[in-house]
């Protein structure tokens, strides 16, 4: 209810504006404060949300502006222009972000930089159709045959700037917002538990779009004429030094952001000629000074002094937690992975490798360093495309399958080198895990439905019962990447639990953990396995494995030496000599 | 058609050059000077002050020029020192990875001010030290200037391939960049190598400008679109392959001047489209190393 309240109170401030100043100059920059300010909450939502790039954002500006431009030059109305302005650009951002995807660090900057540059290009030489510098004069704008003046312009465009603002705001606290995070925190470990990370880069990238559109629609009919000139590729690092300055990732940034660079520049109208001198100091000093912007900064101060939030542990969370458990479907889990093969450039990393898991079972992978155990599990998860080989999973084909698919399909992993969401906090951390679970679509938690607080309590108190189960209830609350070693991996497990996987990989859970968080790691493979869930467990913690598993693989310089129980393992000439090394040791070892 | 060639040749060669400097600080650093170009417009108007008063004041215009070309490299090597001092190594803890692209560019909206406030907002134009004359090969037309920037070219490649292959120094380079803790322990000061990448990276962009002066002619925004090609250019040739850039940077001059043959107003748009092609199908550019991540 209080933030509806905050919302109100803006919407009236902003309904005010007129009679404050009522002078057409004030009112002229109060429309470009909130157009520029839309441009960067789209940008923010890009930058700060899912931690993709844009060095061209203009474009996306200059395609909103020309859109509604030359529509309602040919007779269509106002409102239809604004639409099809946002579709327009809906399908551009689709479109480089799909031209990125492949693109990585500076190859994707160059890939933005290239896309605003031709639309720039384009704007500037397209003459007969955009009229290039020399612009494009437009009627003034008309809503259902209500010609706008300037202050009906103005609150026009407030209307919109509160829509956008409270829709951009509800997805940031939407699972959708979770997602963007995560990927942007770890795109690995975002796919393995079930998101398409294409598919949402793509939207990321749309959605920036469409809220850059709407601005370029809206600064188009502000004096009724656009140019070419307005949409260069200085506009797009200013859009940028906006959302960085201000606080990337926070709400209140773009607020900041848009005053520095809108209204900073009136103020020292006079100083015109030193403008870049200025801005290149701000944005410089900003990025030494202050990495999150102001805003990040300002909530960093903030947060020292104020307490997470508690979890009480009440016993019957307490008492749940001892029986986490999910209808997994009895049925027989059977992998079989048929003579795999994976190699890098001339380096044979899993050599003909093949090995069946029927029904549950709990199923060690060990081998020495280098062996290939890491290489094998992201054959099983996705993350690479065997060389050649078959994996098969329930009788289904799934070797080319991507990890999403994989987690779809029942299988997920943790992470060697951790991949938490650090950025999140532990317990939005298994609620991403939760992804393929939830029901509610896009549009429900754009608008915030009564449906969508329902299923985020819901995935709450699950997070919270699994996090309990793993021992780490209390720290629910904290960031991820502020925890312990040992934690940390225990979070990733609970992460993985949350996907409700049939096979669950854990990559050497056991590193760097305490005893007592071995104990919960061998507590947690239990449960599991009675449930009917299947492990492929990678450790080089003997205790562990020994203890643990039912049947062991090992592997040495990519191929299978032996399987077996763990008695068999132990004893196995091969093993010794893979860890130990030549045939005297084996004596001493075995004694035979 | 021989003449567009041969003239996108001599531009994209320039290209190369500064591109270089976008290879040599992003194998060492994994940063890069987005403000490239306007080091080279720093090194241009640079330049041209200095020839124009040396030339004046009756000297040779040849010695005027290498005379140039040194104090030149100097100074643009102590911008580079600067550059790397005040907006790389300071980010180095930023959460942000691409941080030292925004500093950048922050430096080098202050440097094209600063500029503007010196030589003011019109075009210079940029005498070439050689005259115009136009000498012809086989119905190609082809300035006395163009054949020393083909030189120049020839002669600064040759150099840097050496350096970086040969030398002590160009091996200390390329073992920061392989790994800079296991250089550091073998007594290779990271530090120092972030610097010389800098410093050269900016030497490269400095002598691009008092090249490319006489072709372009000269004004404080002249760096914004060079540094931009010269980054497609590597970007196209892929940023770890020096070969690669020198021929990404050809290949973007030609096509560039093959395309203004028929259409001079998409010349520009030519060469970001020539990028979202090669992004596409090969996203780390032609010759650039395929890196598999590790999990």
């Amino acid at each position: 209810m209080k933030k509806w309240m905050i919302y109100a109170a803006i919407g009236l401030a902003l309904y005010a504006v007129p009679w404050i100043f009522p002078n057409s100059y004030y009112i002229h920059m109060a429309q470009g404060f909130l157009y520029t300010y839309i441009v960067v909450v789209g940008l923010n939502f890009l930058v700060g949300l899912s931690g993709q790039l844009s060095l061209g954002h203009a474009g996306f500006l200059a395609i909103g502006g020309y859109t509604i431009a030359l529509l309602t030059n040919a007779g269509v109305p106002f409102l239809g222009g604004l639409i099809a302005a946002m579709v327009a650009c809906a399908i551009a951002g689709a479109v480089v972000a799909m031209l990125s995807l492949r693109a990585k660090g500076p190859y994707l900057a160059m890939v933005t930089i290239a896309f605003g540059l031709l639309v720039e290009i384009i704007a500037n030489r397209w003459v007969d159709v955009t009229g290039g510098p020399a612009g494009l004069y437009l009627s003034d704008p008309n809503l259902f045959g209500f010609k706008m003046g300037v202050v009906e312009y103005y609150w026009f465009i407030a209307l919109v700037t509160i829509l956008v603002t409270v829709l951009t705001d509800n997805l940031f606290t939407s699972r959708i917002g979770r997602v963007f995070r995560a990927i942007g925190n770890s795109e690995v470990a975002s796919a393995t538990v079930g998101v398409n990370v294409r598919n949402w880069k793509v939207l990321a990238f749309a959605i920036s779009a469409v809220i850059a559109g709407i601005g370029g629609a809206l600064f188009a009919f502000q004096n009724a004429y656009i140019n070419s000139d307005s949409f260069t590729w200085d506009r797009s690092i200013l859009f940028l030094i906006g959302v960085i300055v201000g606080g990337s990732g926070t709400r209140l940034g773009p607020v900041i952001g848009t005053v520095i660079i809108f209204l900073l520049p009136q103020w020292v109208q006079s100083l015109y000629d030193y403008h870049s001198l200025i801005f290149g100091a701000i944005l410089l000093l900003s990025l030494i000074l202050l990495p999150d912007g102001i805003v990040g900064g300002f909530n960093r101060l903030r947060h020292k002094n104020k307490n997470v939030k508690q979890v009480t542990i009440d016993n019957e969370l307490q008492k749940a937690s001892n029986q986490v458990t999910w209808a997994a479907e009895r049925s027989q889990t059977v992998l079989n992975v048929q003579k795999a093969v994976m190699d890098f450039g001339g380096y044979r990393a899993v050599d003909e490798v093949d090995f069946q898991l029927n029904g549950p079972e709990v199923r060690g992978l060990i081998g020495p360093n280098g062996s290939g155990k890491s290489t094998t599990v992201n054959l099983l998860t996705g993350v690479y495309l065997p060389t050649s080989g078959n994996i098969l999973w329930k009788d289904r084909d799934v070797t080319s399958f991507s990890p999403h698919q994989m987690a779809t399909a029942g299988i997920t992993r943790t992470f060697q080198n951790l991949q938490l969401f650090q950025e999140l906090t532990v317990v939005q951390n298994v609620m991403v895990g939760f992804h393929l679970h939830y029901r509610t679509g896009f549009v429900a938690n754009l608008l915030h439905t009564r449906g969508f607080h329902q299923e985020e309590q819901r995935f709450e108190t699950e997070a919270l019962r699994l996090l309990s189960f793993v021992g780490l209830a209390e720290k629910a609350y904290e960031q991820a990447g502020n925890l312990s070693y040992g934690e940390q991996r225990l979070v990733e497990i609970a992460r993985a639990m949350a996907v409700k996987p049939q096979l669950l990989i854990l990559d050497e859970p056991a590193a760097g953990a305490s005893q007592y968080e071995v104990e919960k790691i061998m507590k947690v493979i239990r449960n599991l396995k009675e449930i009917g869930i299947s492990i492929i467990l990678v450790e080089h913690h003997m205790e562990i494995v020994m203890n643990v598993c039912d049947n062991i693989t090992v592997l040495d310089f990519g191929k299978k030496i032996a399987e077996g129980d763990p008695a068999h393992i132990q004893n196995h000439p091969h093993v010794i000599e893979a860890y130990l090394g030549g045939e005297e040791v084996t004596k001493l070892v075995v004694g035979k | 058609m021989l003449q567009a060639i041969v003239s996108g040749l001599i531009v994209g060669s320039i290209y190369a050059i500064i591109a270089q400097g976008y290879y040599i600080t992003y194998i060492t650093t994994r940063t890069m000077n987005f403000g490239q170009g306007d080091f080279l417009m720093v090194g241009s108007l640079l330049g041209l002050t200095s020839l124009t008063t040396m030339m004046a004041a009756g000297i040779n215009p040849l010695v005027a020029l290498l005379i140039t070309m040194i104090v030149i490299s100097g100074l643009t090597a102590i911008l580079g020192w600067g550059l790397e001092r005040i907006a790389i190594r300071p980010l180095n803890n930023n959460f942000m990875s691409i941080a030292w692209i925004l500093s950048t560019v922050a430096v080098s909206m202050m440097l094209r001010n600063i500029a503007m406030l010196i030589w003011g907002r019109n075009v210079i134009p940029f005498p070439s030290p050689f005259g115009n004359e136009v000498l012809r090969f086989a119905g190609v037309g082809i300035t006395m200037h163009e054949l020393f920037v083909a030189v120049c070219a020839i002669l600064i490649m040759a150099c840097l391939f050496i350096f970086l292959k040969k030398s002590m120094l160009g091996k200390a380079l390329a073992a920061v960049a392989f790994n800079p803790d296991a250089a550091s322990l073998m007594g290779i000061n990271p530090r120092m190598m972030a610097i010389l990448a800098f410093a050269l990276s900016s030497v490269l962009a400095g002598i691009g400008g008092i090249l490319v002066g006489p072709i372009t002619n000269t004004a404080f925004y002249m760096g914004a679109t060079l540094g931009l090609k010269a980054f497609a250019a590597a970007i196209i040739g892929g940023l770890d392959n020096p070969m690669g850039i020198l021929i990404g940077g050809l290949l973007l001059g030609v096509i560039e001047q093959v395309i203004a043959l028929g259409d001079s107003a998409y010349k520009d748009a030519s060469a970001f489209l020539l990028i979202l092609l090669v992004l596409i199908f090969m996203p780390q550019g032609l010759m650039g190393k395929k890196v598999k991540e590790k999990f």
